[in-house]
């Protein structure tokens, strides 16, 4: 018993000794990312961690990445934000998992003087620095004037929306929307298919057999998009109606190369990562920050589609 | 076996120093390795107030899963319980209602799904607890999103909030001064009510009884349909108590709170030592249990080690710490 806790003693001193000569260095500052899962496993968020891990080696910044194992873990969140708290990282980037859950959590920081920045979901909490992320509505307004130039300003096109009590999905619609009708197509529908790709493929089907000249459709993510490429594919008029998706998720990437969606549109998660490392230091500097900061979105067609279908 | 028992043989000698080894030691080495490895942090007031509050909600899942455990049954309902009690207690509040009456509310709907349990089991004569349970986890996540139309209710009052988000300062004003959140506190009170209840009244006792052997238990009189009813609404009680708890600390009802809670609260009965055959558990073993996960994550997070560690890790300990009972009592069965 006395070897073994003579063993451990010793282990853990050693570790100790290890800890302390690796956080030795100069003074930099500290900022801790925090996604709503982990880079490993989901591109998006890899991708958010890249752009992070780009700017803290451009910044000399020391970058902690700590991220809840799935979306709807709010309270490993709260816990991995409350320790990094107490160990007085220098400012907190985070992608939250509640939009209200966390508030009490970021009042603790705010408390400690540590700048809070929310990147890829906007939370509640009033004392944010800045909300770092894809400006939805803008990002719907470039597939809908991608269809104003592919049809030439003429013809019935539709919009399969999603989960309309989700804000990106509603900004999303009301993008396309008026983009569209600005350039004097005719939007015959406007269905709902819950962000779903069955569903997607569905309303799609009923939207051919009720409006067989319909010539374009946009969908307010990629998945809707796909079920709706089905279902034209299905009818063998592939090519002749043109669908937009949404997110430039890989399968629909593919499908854009294969000729079955005509565009898809990106966000920039890269952009957020570093976005927001950047803006981190620069509160922590002293300098101010916008309160809201677009990340940009990407038109995905045939030309480019290579690179986002991995 | 018995061969074996020869004394002074080295491997022998550790497995017997291991067989003694308790809890507590393990808890006393991770907080002696972690002041090791994070000497500037970890022993701060303000990083074991964190722990405190980081555990209460486990700890008390996990003193209602064990009265299930001791039973030899299970209750997989428990983090879903807790989510709908924790949107129920928010819809309350919202509606009006005073302070107490939401909080009562909670916890006495966490009850009436643990009777459901409890009768699904003894009435409905379903085969194993973990079918009735299974059911109810369904029900109960089904019927928060539904309430709570899948997004989170914000903003409780101060008085719903306080179990779950007070401090009670100790030496206030002096250099000592030191925060002790009010949830750990209702969670030592609790784990002190139960090793009462378990230990010392005639209830308690018979519930080890009937884990043990439910035959025997029935034959000596015991009335097992209503012991299992009661262990279940206990069980169900306790869950809502600790979605009051974590609604209290985060000042929110989310549709998504105590997903995946159930299997944290049965690792810890599990790393407490009680046995998954029944009979054998105590409150206090159980407590170190929800103490060893939360240094554990805790200790993790401060080295900036990724959650899928944590997972790893936790996994490891349930499988170390069932090996050292298993060594226990194969000792216990030698010396005998």
């Amino acid at each position: 018993m006395k070897r073994i806790a003579f063993a451990l003693v010793c282990l853990a001193l050693a570790l100790a000794v290890l800890a302390a000569t690796a956080g030795a260095g100069p003074r930099a500052y500290t900022i801790l990312l925090s996604m709503k899962g982990p880079g490993s496993g989901n591109p998006f968020w890899a991708a958010v961690e890249r752009g992070a891990r780009d700017a803290a080696r451009a910044l000399g910044v020391n970058l902690v990445v700590l991220s809840p194992p799935a979306e709807t873990d709010v309270q490993a969140q709260v816990a991995i934000l409350e320790d990094q708290i107490a160990k007085r990282v220098n400012a907190i980037v985070v992608a939250p998992t509640d939009v209200s859950a966390l508030n009490s959590t970021f009042d603790k920081a705010r408390a400690r003087r540590i700048p809070v920045l929310f990147v890829d979901t906007d939370a509640t909490w009033p004392h944010k620095v800045t909300f770092i992320g894809t400006d939805n509505r803008a990002g719907g307004a470039l597939g809908g004037r991608f269809l104003c130039q592919q049809l030439q300003g003429r013809g019935e096109v539709a919009i399969i929306t999603g989960v309309m009590t989700t804000q990106s999905i509603r900004a999303r619609v009301e993008g396309a929307r008026d983009a569209m009708r600005r350039c004097g197509l005719q939007i015959v529908a406007e269905l709902p298919a819950n962000s779903d790709r069955a569903l997607g493929q569905q309303v799609m089907e009923d939207i051919l057999t009720r409006r067989p000249n319909v010539r374009g459709v946009f969908a307010a993510n990629d998945l809707m998009a796909l079920g709706a490429a089905e279902a034209v594919k299905a009818r063998g008029r592939t090519g002749q109606v043109l669908i937009v998706g949404f997110d430039a998720i890989p399968e629909a990437a593919q499908a854009i190369l294969r000729g079955e969606m005509a565009a898809s549109v990106a966000q920039n998660p890269y952009n957020m990562g570093k976005f927001g490392i950047e803006n981190a230091v620069k509160v922590l500097n002293g300098q101010t920050v916008p309160k809201r900061i677009d990340t940009g979105t990407t038109l995905v067609t045939k030309q480019n589609a290579a690179q986002y279908a991995k | 076996m018995v061969g074996r028992a020869a004394p002074g043989l080295g491997w022998d000698r550790v497995r017997a120093a291991l067989a003694r080894m308790d809890l507590l030691l393990v808890v006393l080495l991770m907080i002696a390795v972690l002041t090791a490895l994070q000497p500037q942090f970890f022993l701060t007031r303000e990083n074991l107030t964190n722990v405190a509050r980081q555990i209460a909600s486990n700890a008390v899942l996990a003193l209602g899963q064990l009265l299930v455990v001791v039973t030899a049954g299970i209750d997989l309902s428990v983090g879903s319980v807790m989510g709908l009690c924790m949107t129920v207690l928010a819809l309350a509040t919202k509606a009006g209602w005073p302070a107490l009456a939401s909080l009562a509310a909670a916890v006495a709907l966490g009850a009436g799904v643990g009777a459901a349990n409890g009768l699904a089991l003894t009435r409905l004569h379903l085969p194993h607890p973990f079918i009735a349970t299974l059911a109810t986890l369904n029900v109960a996540r089904g019927a928060t999103y539904l309430l709570s139309g899948g997004v989170p209710i914000s903003g409780l009052s101060p008085e719903v909030r306080w179990l779950g988000s007070a401090d009670l300062t100790v030496f206030p004003g002096t250099p000592l001064a030191t925060a002790i959140p009010i949830s750990f506190l209702v969670v030592v009170a609790l784990y002190g009510a139960g090793t009462v209840f378990l230990r010392r009244t005639p209830t308690g006792r018979h519930l080890y009884a009937l884990g043990g052997n439910p035959r025997a238990a029935q034959y000596a009189g015991i009335d097992t349909a209503r012991l299992l009813v009661l262990v279940y609404v206990l069980c169900g009680a306790l869950a809502g108590v600790a979605g009051v708890l974590l609604a209290g600390r985060v000042n929110s009802a989310y549709p998504t709170a105590g997903i995946g809670a159930e299997l944290d609260s049965i690792a810890a009965v599990i790393i407490g030592g009680a046995s998954f055959f029944g009979g054998r558990g105590t409150p206090g073993g159980v407590f170190l249990g929800a103490v060893i996960m939360g240094l554990l994550r805790n200790g993790l997070n401060l080295m900036n080690v990724s959650v899928f560690w944590q997972q790893v890790f936790i996994g490891l300990i349930i499988l170390l710490a069932v090996y050292v009972d298993v060594l226990r009592r194969r000792a216990a069965q030698l010396e005998s």
